[in-house]
This record gives C-alpha cells, sequence and structure tokens, in this order.
C-alpha cells in the first residue's frame, strides 16, 4: 500500500505450523482411498519386517542370545522410534524434488520458516501405519519379557523412544541438507534409510567389532534402538561400551538432531534455485 | 518537501553461479562429486536501478539476461556474490520473513495456491498465514473477487481452474496481505486475449487505485506497452537501457512508418525529401501500397504528407508508430550480431 504499510503481520511459529499442516490434510484427505492404502501399506511393510525375524528366531530359537520376546521389544523400539520421526518429517525426502521444480523458491518467498514449510507440504499417512506397527510389536515383546515397569524406567523408555527418533531424523535431516548442493541425493538417503531398517532392530553383538564400531559411531544406529533396550532389558554386561554410555543413549538425539539444524542451515545458504 | 526514499534500491548487484566442473572419462560421475574445480557464470554483472513507490515497471531481457536472477535476490529466494539491495527497508536475504509481509509474487509458470484445496480455500489461509486482521481480510477477499470474477469458480478446488482462472486466483493470494510490491514473472504466458486483458485491467487498477508497486517480467511487449511507463532492459547481467517507453523508441527506432495506399491506376514517383525513404515492401502487402521511413525529428509528418499528396493520387494515409515488439527485436538482434 502507498502508505507505507501492508495488512500482513506476524503470526507465532507454531500457529502457522498448524495452519499449513491442516491444509495438506484436508489436501490428502481428498483422496480417502489412497490414503487408506498407504496406511494399510506402512503396516503391512514393516510387519513383513517383524514376521522375518519372528521365523529366524522360531528356527534358531534366539539370536545372540536374545529371545523372541526381547527381539520384539528391540525391533518394536527401533520401528517406534522411526515411525515417531517419520510422522513429521516424511517430507524430507521430497526436498530434492521440491528445490528442482522450483516448489522450494515459494517457501522463501512466505514469511515462514522454510523448513517448516517443507515437513507441512503434505502429510504422508503410511507413517502413521510405522508407528501403529512398531508400537504393537513394543507392546507385544514387552509382554513377553522380564521389563522394569516402575515409572523411572518407563520414562527412561519414553526418552529412548524420543531421542531414537531424534537420532535418525538426525542422520534423514543432514544427509537432505545436502540437496541443496547437491540436487539428487536419494541414494544416500535410501542408503541410511536401509542401514536403519536392516541393522537397527537386531542385538548388534551378533555383527563383528568393525560392523557394531561403525553402527554406533558412524552411523549411530546403536543409539535408536539397541543401546537403550540392553538397558531396559537388563544386559547392559555384555555390551563392549561403559553401561553409562548405554544410560545416556537418549541424549544422543537432542545432540545430533542440533547438529544436524546447523547443517540444514548452512547448506540452504547454498541454495541456487533452479533455471527460470 | 524530501523527495521520498526509493522504494527499491539495487546497487552494484552481481551473483555468480558456481557449480562443480564435470569431470569426463572413467568415474566421472563421482570423480565430479570430489571435484574442487568449479565453472562459474556472472548472471548477474553489476546492475544499478531505483524503483520509486507507485511505479509500474517493465523488466525486461532476453532469455538468460538475469532478469530471474535479479527478482530472485529482490524476493529473497537467492543472495546476491556482491552489491547492496534494499526493499521497502529491508535487505531481502537477511530478513526473508520480514521482506516476505512486503511483497507478493506471482510466477505465471507455477502456483502457490494449494492445489487440492478449493480456491477459497487457499485465499482463506493466506490470510491466516500472513496475519491479516479478519475482517480486513474478509473485505479484501469480497473486493478481488468481484474485480477478478472468482465468483465462478472459488470453491472449485484449484487442480481443475482453467489457466487464466488460476491466474487470476494466483493473483488475488498475492494481493490480500496488500503487499506494497507485486512482482509478476509472465503473468500473462500462455492466456488468451480476452484473459490477458482482464489481468492487464486488474495490475493497471492495482497500480493506479492502491499505489501498490509493480514489478514486471516478461517476454509479452504488449503487457509491457499497455502497463508500463518505464522500462529496464538487461542483457548479459548489464542493464542496457533504462527510461521510459517512448525514449527507448526513439533511441532505437526513431522512425515512423507512412503508408500509403495509391488510387487505382495510379503510379509511384517517389518522393524527393531529406530524411525520407521507401521501406522494401512487405510481404503481405497489398497491391498500390508504399510504405515510407521518415524521422520526425528531421521531416515533419505534416510536410511528408503534402509531399506524396502533391504528386500523387491516394486514397488512404496511415502513420505507423514503431511498436515496443520491433524495437526490443531489434537490439537483441543488433546484440546477437556483436556476440
Amino acid at each position: 500500500m502507498a502508505d507505507g504499510t501492508t495488512a500482513a503481520n506476524p503470526i507465532p511459529r507454531r500457529r502457522a505450523y498448524r495452519l499449513l499442516l491442516g491444509a495438506a490434510l484436508r489436501a490428502q484427505l481428498q483422496y480417502r482411498s489412497n490414503t487408506l492404502l498407504t496406511l494399510a501399506g506402512g503396516i503391512a511393510y514393516q510387519g513383513v519386517g517383524l514376521a522375518f525375524v519372528s521365523v529366524l528366531v522360531g528356527r534358531f530359537g534366539a539370536i545372540g542370545g536374545w529371545s523372541l520376546g526381547e527381539i520384539a521389544f528391540l525391533y518394536g523400539l527401533r520401528v517406534t522410534a522411526h515411525g515417531l520421526w517419520m510422522i513429521p518429517t516424511s517430507q524430507l525426502f521430497v526436498l530434492d524434488l521440491t528445490i528442482r521444480t522450483g516448489e522450494f523458491d515459494r517457501y522463501l518467498t512466505r514469511p515462514a520458516g522454510p523448513l517448516m514449510q517443507l515437513l507441512s507440504r503434505e502429510v504422508y499417512l503410511a507413517t502413521i501405519g510405522d508407528l501403529l506397527t512398531g508400537v504393537a510389536i513394543l507392546v507385544a515383546g514387552a509382554s513377553q519379557v522380564d521389563l522394569d515397569t516402575s515409572p523411572g524406567a518407563l520414562l527412561y523408555l519414553a526418552l529412548a523412544v524420543v531421542g531414537g527418533a531424534l537420532v535418525e531424523g538426525s542422520l534423514q535431516l543432514a544427509a537432505a541438507s545436502l540437496s541443496f548442493r547437491m540436487l539428487s541425493n536419494q541414494s544416500l538417503r535410501l542408503f541410511i534409510d536401509g542401514i536403519m531398517n536392516n541393522f537397527g532392530g537386531y542385538p548388534l553383538k551378533i555383527f563383528p567389532s568393525v560392523t557394531r564400531i561403525v553402527l554406533t559411531f558412524v552411523v549411530p544406529v546403536a543409539f535408536v534402538a539397541y543401546l537403550p533396550a540392553n538397558v531396559l532389558l537388563h544386559r547392559t554386561g555384555e555390551l563392549a561400551l561403559a553401561p553409562w554410555v548405554a544410560w545416556c543413549a537418549p541424549l544422543a538425539g537432542p545432540l545430533l538432531i542440533a547438529l544436524a539444524y546447523l547443517v540444514w542451515r548452512t547448506q540452504i545458504r547454498h541454495y541456487q534455485s533452479s533455471g527460470t | 518537501m524530501p523527495t521520498p526514499k526509493p522504494i527499491i534500491q539495487v546497487e552494484g548487484l552481481a551473483k555468480e553461479f558456481r557449480r562443480p566442473k564435470r569431470i569426463e572419462g572413467p568415474f566421472g560421475g563421482i570423480r565430479t562429486l570430489f571435484t574442487r574445480q568449479y565453472v562459474s557464470k556472472l548472471a548477474v554483472d553489476g546492475i544499478d536501478f531505483t524503483v520509486d513507490e507507485g511505479e509500474l515497471i517493465g523488466y525486461l531481457g532476453p532469455n538468460g539476461a538475469g532478469k530471474s536472477t535479479t527478482i530472485k535476490i529482490l524476493t529473497g529466494i537467492l543472495q546476491p556474490t556482491q552489491g547492496s539491495v534494499e526493499v521497502a527497508g529491508v535487505v531481502p536475504w537477511k530478513e526473508r520473513e520480514r521482506n516476505a509481509r512486503n511483497i507478493g509474487v506471482v510466477f505465471g509458470q507455477r502456483t502457490q495456491l494449494w492445489w487440492d484445496l478449493p480456491l477459497r480455500d487457499s485465499l482463506e489461509l493466506i490470510g491466516k498465514l500472513y496475519g491479516v486482521e479478519r475482517d480486513r481480510h474478509r473485505a479484501n477477499i469480497e473486493r478481488f473477487t468481484e474485480l477478478l470474477g472468482l465468483a465462478a469458480f472459488i470453491d472449485t478446488p484449484v487442480r481443475q481452474l482453467s489457466l487464466g482462472q488460476r491466474m487470476r486466483g494466483d493473483l488475488a493470494a498475492a494481493m490480500l496481505p496488500e503487499p506494497r510490491i507485486l512482482y509478476l514473472d509472465e503473468p500473462t504466458i500462455g492466456l488468451d486475449v480476452v484473459a490477458k486483458e482482464r489481468i492487464r485491467a486488474f495490475i493497471a487498477t492495482l497500480n493506479k487505485d492502491e499505489g501498490t508497486t509493480v514489478i514486471l517480467t516478461t517476454h509479452d511487449l504488449d503487457d509491457v506497452e499497455k502497463l508500463c511507463r518505464r522500462i529496464v532492459l538487461i542483457d548479459g547481467g548489464k542493464v542496457l537501457y533504462d527510461g521510459s517507453v517512448e525514449k527507448l523508441k526513439a533511441r532505437y527506432a526513431p522512425r515512423r512508418r507512412l503508408v500509403v495506399q495509391l488510387a487505382e491506376g495510379a503510379r509511384w514517383r517517389g518522393v524527393a525529401m531529406p530524411g525520407v525513404e521507401e521501406a522494401p515492401p512487405e510481404e503481405d502487402a497489398e497491391p498500390g501500397t508504399v510504405a515510407l521511413l521518415f524521422d520526425p525529428e528531421t521531416a515533419a509528418s505534416a510536410e511528408v504528407i503534402a509531399a506524396v499528396l502533391a504528386d500523387h493520387q491516394v486514397t488512404d494515409l496511415s502513420i505507423v508508430e514503431p511498436e515496443l515488439e520491433g524495437v526490443v527485436h531489434r537490439i537483441y538482434a543488433a546484440r546477437e550480431a556483436v556476440a
């Protein structure tokens, strides 16, 4: 307006997020049958994974001294953390696409954070399937094992799930951030997802030590579920690490996600937009 | 009264794009990932201009001239390599969200509406996202619905709208928060004549009644001729021309065209006047028409006409002003000849 003011005013970030998410949900519900199918797909995908493990355990009785119940608990912990992370962040997977199509330009011309706009561009309901399956497996596993149910232990369990979600999230966020420079890095992100999926749900002690070191310190899969599960199942004694490291595993999440957000902040400066 | 500060100030703006150099040969793709060699391209190479509040300027240039890059810097999408920019007192890439609240952006090729939601939903959402006070927003939606004729399709999902309808929706969305500056990138691309006219009328109204500053990038010079008083022409990342449409024509196409329709049987004898010459015949010219080119600075129109009439029997006469299209075409062509 010529008088030097506009009608626009800042709004709280949380409100902007709610507005955008609500719009994405309304849009998603226009495709009802697709929604139900993806939800079912999510449940089936994780269910197949567990079925595979239970066949293995059924055949051999136990894996690395872990009973079926214990493995289910560990597996459930991993899938729950995964589902918890994926629900709000599934759209990280299409960051490179939004950059290539120019959609990301739009995020930068709107009065809201670009990461938040990316995450709320669409609701991908298959992720709810992941979470539901994860919780179901976790509960089923927990009923089979000698689990400490004191409030302290349950609180630790909750923190472990959140921490695990953040560990996986930090890897995916950092990897997605590279899209600003590499344009396409789907393979890297699928690689991380593959590692999480293939190694995250098993007792890592069954692997050779080099693999264990890689899965603990390079791609910190161990922090997602294995270390907290050791604590909750009273198995810290069999770890090569000091028990306090396992106890502190839930702290890795917040630490790594902060680092990953830093990566995002530095990489977004390299954004070059698309050709036109 | 002191002159008000320009609403847009661009000084020494430069933007260099760097990409890793592609390495050919075995494992080229992987080696490209780790190379430290870069190919750089200077898309914008030292641009200066200012825009006053309430101006409606055409920002023109051939493909790859640096238009989009400039607009992306002004809108906060890109950071420049060098130079300073201030838009309504804000450095766009430093205070991106504050800048976003001052501007409206319409890219003709893409929509900012929610594809799967009815247009009305998108418009409501924009109001909330921009924190527009509820009653003011409602009044604005009503006003734009009328101005742009949205009523017929406001409850249709955006994905089902025609290009022209979608464009009107996008314009409304951009203008609802009452931005001080509106950036339009190819707003009439792919539209039919009626739809184009409607959009042009809307832009002109905004500029006149609301005083919205408009920066229009387009290849459709009809848009420019009908809307803009001033144009900034860039090429090779530099400003080639900055001024009024008339002056541009005077500089690059100073000559007018006088088209003469001779009476049947009349023969063309020519006109001997300094500064007047015969134009080469056009392909689709009717028989018996002759076109003359003259510069009104050296030969007054009336004198040229008098000279023609003195020697010939004529049924019709018309003077054709140079069109911007032709002028810009000549500028681009001259540039290519040099390159």
